[in-house]
């Protein structure tokens, strides 16, 4: 629970996206629809009008301040607002500026500029509301309380992070290091900057099956199939996030900023239910870093890789499509 | 000096209504019943001193004999006349039309609403006013509303109808109505007045509106071929809403009959058949004056009021612009409990106990909230295009504003699709959606088929879909479409479906007929087929009988062809069509997206208490000082917590502070930097203060976080 020594308002700053253009390398610009963003998961996808070449992009904003942030009797003054782009990724900041729309009102409005050189991926956007309290300028009064994702690659506007899949030939890959694997159906990365799933498309079949649409027992084989897939992959990049922790001084692991940090905080309450994820982290990462208690653990990690999988709504489907074709073969 | 009617019809009328003879007046007058005899034949006329005994013998001012546009008070006074039982025992327990709504004042709302539009006076170019006025009377206010309407002579019909009603709908219905008004001596007056509008033009009997509304069933006499109803049916709510079954009226017509337009006043009883003191009677009831041409001199008709009956009735209007008062005696609201059970947030009025049928602040609540949902489109102008109607809502109790008048407001009720009409009617709507607040329009088309079931397209009518992102809920549930027609009533209101998960929230709203335009091909026609395939609820367009009969069975269809083409138009607006082929393995990454799932279920074991509440100040020398209270889930074992203060940074560990002094205040004791938690208890508080050499810089500028850590905590 945070603390703080001054006055704030204790509502979030509501944040909209209202517009995303591009600006392309000839100089030209590329007014997105209103697709490239959502509100409903609060994301904004960059790629999605399929431009590789982009350098710079606009995201017009649109920002409300809970109420009694204009108040006349406020213990703020200088009250400006601002959107803070930070990736935590390449440890860039970008900050914006925003306008007030009306004299007294509580709507500001403005744009942020997001320069493609400075993001691998997924940025988080956030908005404060900053003034002078007591004497003490540039402290922030009122935050928005949920992010909203600004993915420079994504042709999708998802808030969550969606794990990469390729498809290749191992054996005739240009990566070099697939060639080993190439009697496996699937191999998952998590050195990448984004856990990367490789589909081994020497194994005949197996895109077909991925791909493979319609209600028959094809889709339930290939439910049961990505369910087994997701159950490896989850397991795989839970170990990846834990295995090199950033620690503090006092030897606490530090949460992680990037994908990591994304997959814990998402896994963790499976892991170690009832406790904070912090605490959860902590604990965790005392099991595999002390003396006992990381074998044990494992099941934990496994059980809450399954459930991510869905694995048990697949495996309930192709046996229910089982049953009811060996019952029409017996009439 | 304007005159009205030749004088010799006039006073033979008035004597006819004062139930005098020729002779009885020439006594009166002192004269020969052969110059009384004269007048009437226009043989000849009295001198201007007779005139004046004239008026005194009527009962009226000598203006009213000179004028003559007006008939006299004297005469038969106004009473209820009840229609007789049939005389072949034939008897009907309630008006069927009235059986086909429920009393709710939504319903009344978009009925009366739809009346008053189709009836507006169009030349003027003005919109048709409407005000609803909810009045409760009580005390004093109700006793002399009920003198006026002659209760006394009413309430043996009314026993009689009671006593049925253990057996019948209508007579249950009835008998709640006088019970209430009895048991908690009130009475809920609903007026709907409307502005700018015809009135109740015509003759009392023969074909017109007066007799459409007042004396007849299912008939409809509509303006114009745009109208929105074409059943008849709507006036039925009027009395569908009043638990009594009383509605009186009060119109100011547009085109003078009997040579006058202002205070023409009738009231109609819709009651079951009934019994009293001997005599059956079959149903509806009127309020007016003996006409003295019907037979008996029994049968009531309207008559022209003075200011101060008006005034007693509370039918008052506010001037002399034609249109037409409806007073709801006794309104009720049923349909309005359901929705306060179900959803009492979208009714933050209204207390808890006064949660009843007749409470007039829901009902004024539930009355805004319709209005402005059916009806946002006909209050809405733009560019050349005018509004149509302008509504207000208010409710009094006793003469006393309980509720001030309130507008409704399209850009408050519904502020996108307002919106978007807006745009569409100044002509700035856009072709793709690239920015927040824009309108994006496209055409969709309707097919109208040949009449008469042969086969083939008579024309294609373009409907005009508006498109645009929806403000937060204030336009109700996101992602629906309003359809409406000519007179910009919202008819159909549908969800648009399969659409992705990350869509934008909008509103749609196609306009199909004379509201895409009078530029729109076909849209007279259009107009008409949808008309046609309106249902009595004004609810959507789908199968009709009507339809049927004058098209084809498989008509409808064509309006099924019109909306999955709107839909289809929405979706390629608002998302983005699904990519074929790509990576491919759509449903891999769908699997290995991060998204929050239900938590786990805990293990049981001992309970882990959770920091609930923080109050912290920064003391004199500059240390933190903090009250701590703690929620402790039921349990037998508590485990025990440490209390670990750091300081907030953006990113990297914490640092940590080292406590001061650390206590147990109640549930908890402390010992070494641990809190152990008394068995049992279900909160607990502490209190600590941070040792300020701990502190690594200055206390006002840091931010506090206090974590309940469990076990040892010395790790981390």
């Amino acid at each position: 629970m945070k603390f703080y020594p001054y006055k704030r308002l204790n509502r979030p700053v509501t944040l909209r996206v209202t517009s995303v253009s591009l600006k392309l390398s000839d100089g030209t610009r590329d007014q997105l629809e209103t697709t490239a963003y959502s509100t409903q998961q609060q994301a904004v996808a960059l790629g999605i009008a399929g431009h590789t070449d982009w350098v710079s992009a606009t995201v017009g904003l649109s920002v409300t301040l809970p109420p009694g942030a204009n108040a006349p009797d406020a213990a703020w003054s200088d009250l400006c607002v601002l959107a803070v782009l930070t990736d935590g990724e390449t440890n860039v900041r970008t900050s914006a500026n925003l306008t007030l729309d009306v004299e007294g009102g509580r709507d500001w409005s403005g744009s942020l500029e997001v320069f493609r050189d400075d993001h691998l991926g997924r940025a988080s956007l956030a908005v404060y509301a900053v003034g002078t309290v007591d004497g003490v300028r540039g402290r922030s009064i009122a935050e928005t309380d949920r992010n909203w994702v600004i993915d420079a690659v994504s042709d999708e506007p998802v808030h969550g992070l969606r794990l990469n899949v390729q498809k290749a030939s191992f054996r005739k890959s240009a990566r070099e290091w697939l060639q080993v694997y190439a009697d496996a159906p699937w191999v998952v990365d998590t050195s990448a900057r984004v856990p990367t799933v490789f589909v081994n498309t020497d194994v005949e079949g197996i895109i077909d099956l991925l791909d493979s649409s319609g209600s028959g027992v094809d889709s339930k084989v290939r439910d049961l199939l990505v369910a087994q897939m997701a159950t490896d992959v989850w397991t795989a990049v839970f170990h990846g996030a834990i295995g090199d922790l950033e620690v503090d001084p006092a030897g606490g692991p530090v949460f992680p900023t990037d994908w990591q940090g994304e997959v814990l905080r998402e896994m963790l309450p499976d892991v170690i239910p009832g406790v904070h994820v912090e605490e959860a982290l902590r604990q965790v990462h005392r099991r595999r870093t002390g003396d006992s208690g990381w074998t044990e653990l494992q099941t934990r990690i496994h059980y809450a890789a399954v459930r991510r999988a869905d694995a048990s709504k697949a495996l309930a489907f192709v046996i229910r499509g089982l049953e009811q074709m060996n019952r029409e073969s017996e009439t | 000096m304007e005159t009205g009617e030749e004088f010799g019809p006039w006073l033979a009328r008035q004597l006819k209504l004062a139930g005098k003879t020729q002779a009885e007046l020439a006594d009166e007058l002192d004269l020969t019943r052969a110059a009384v005899s004269a007048w009437i034949t226009g043989r000849s006329t009295p001198r201007p001193t007779v005139m004046v005994d004239i008026a005194r013998a009527l009962g009226t001012d000598v203006g009213t004999v000179h004028t003559r546009n007006t008939d006299t008070q004297a005469g038969l006074p106004v009473t209820w006349y009840h229609r007789p039982g049939y005389p072949d025992g034939g008897r009907d327990l309630g008006n069927a039309a009235a059986f086909a709504f429920d009393a709710d004042v939504q319903v009344l709302a978009r009925e009366t609403c739809q009346n008053s539009l189709d009836e507006r006076l169009t030349e003027n170019g003005r919109p048709v006013k409407v005000r609803y006025t909810l009045h409760e009377l009580t005390g004093e206010a109700l006793g002399a509303f009920r003198e006026a309407i002659l209760w006394n002579d009413l309430f043996p019909h009314y026993s009689a109808v009671s006593e049925t009603a253990g057996t019948q709908k209508v007579g249950r219905v009835v008998d709640a109505g006088v019970r209430d008004m009895y048991e908690k001596g009130r009475l809920v007056l609903l007026r709907v007045d409307d502005y700018n509008a015809s009135g109740l033009i015509g003759d009392d009997y023969s074909d017109g509106k007066f007799a459409a509304v007042v004396r007849r069933q299912l008939e409809s006499l509509k303006s114009g071929p745009g109208a929105g109803g074409s059943y008849g049916l709507g006036k039925a709510t009027l009395w569908a809403t009043s638990a009594l079954g009383l509605v009186l009226i009060n119109s100011t017509l547009s085109v003078p009959h009997e040579g006058r337009t202002e205070r023409r006043v009738i009231g109609r009883l819709e009651l079951p058949w009934r019994e009293v003191d001997g005599e059956s009677y079959a149903g509806p009831a009127w309020f007016g004056r003996p006409d003295p041409d019907s037979p008996g001199a029994m049968v009531a008709r309207s008559w022209w009021a003075d200011e101060e009956t008006v005034e007693n009735l509370y039918l008052a209007r506010e001037n002399d612009e034609p249109g037409t008062s409806f007073l709801i005696v006794g309104a009720h609201d049923v349909a309005g409990l359901a929705a306060q059970s179900s959803d009492p947030d979208d009714l933050p009025i209204g207390d808890e106990e006064d949660v009843d049928t007749r409470d007039i602040k829901t009902m004024h609540a539930r009355l805004v909230e319709a209005l402005g949902r059916d009806f946002w489109a006909a209050m809405t102008g733009g560019g050349s295009r005018l509004p149509l109607l302008e509504v207000s809502v208010r409710a009094l109790r006793n003469g006393e504003e309980v509720v001030a008048e309130q507008r409704v407001d399209p850009s408050v009720e519904q502020p996108s699709r307002t919106r978007a009409l807006r745009a569409y009617y100044e002509g700035t709507t856009v072709s793709r959606l690239t920015e927040a607040g824009q309108v994006a329009e496209r055409n969709v088309p309707l097919k109208l088929p040949l009449s008469g079931g042969a086969h083939g397209t008579f024309g294609t009518h373009q409907a005009v879909l508006l498109v645009t992102e929806a403000e937060g809920d204030k336009d109700g549930a996101k992602n629906r479409m309003h359809s409406l027609r000519g007179n910009r009533m919202t008819v159909k209101r549908s969800v648009v479906q399969r659409l992705p998960a990350n869509t934008n929230p909008f509103q749609a709203v196609l306009l199909v007929g004379e509201a895409a335009g009078e530029t729109a091909p076909f849209a007279k026609e259009a107009e008409e087929f949808l008309r046609a395939a309106e249902p009595p609820e004004h609810d959507r367009w789908g199968q009709t009988e009507e339809l049927t009969l004058r098209w084809s069975p498989s008509a409808y269809r064509r309006i099924n062809a019109l909306t999955a083409d709107a839909n289809n138009a929405v979706r390629e607006l608002v998302a983005r069509p699904k990519r074929g082929g790509g990576e491919g393995a759509e449903a891999l990454r769908k699997a290995l997206t991060v998204r929050p799932r239900p938590k786990a279920k805990s293990p049981t074991g001992p309970v882990v208490p959770v920091l609930d509440g923080l109050e912290a100040t920064v003391g004199d020398a500059g240390e933190w000082q903090i009250t701590g209270e703690v929620s402790i889930p039921r349990g037998d074992e508590i485990v025990p917590m440490v209390p670990v203060a750091q300081l907030d940074v953006r990113s990297g560990g914490r640092p940590r502070l080292d406590w001061a002094e650390l206590v147990g205040v109640e549930g908890c004791e402390a010992e070494n930097g641990t809190l152990r938690f008394t068995p049992g208890a279900r909160r607990a508080k502490f209190r600590g203060t941070t040792d300020v050499t701990s502190h690594a810089v200055r206390t006002t500028l840091t931010r506090l976080v206090v974590e309940l850590r469990a076990g040892k905590g010395s790790d981390a």
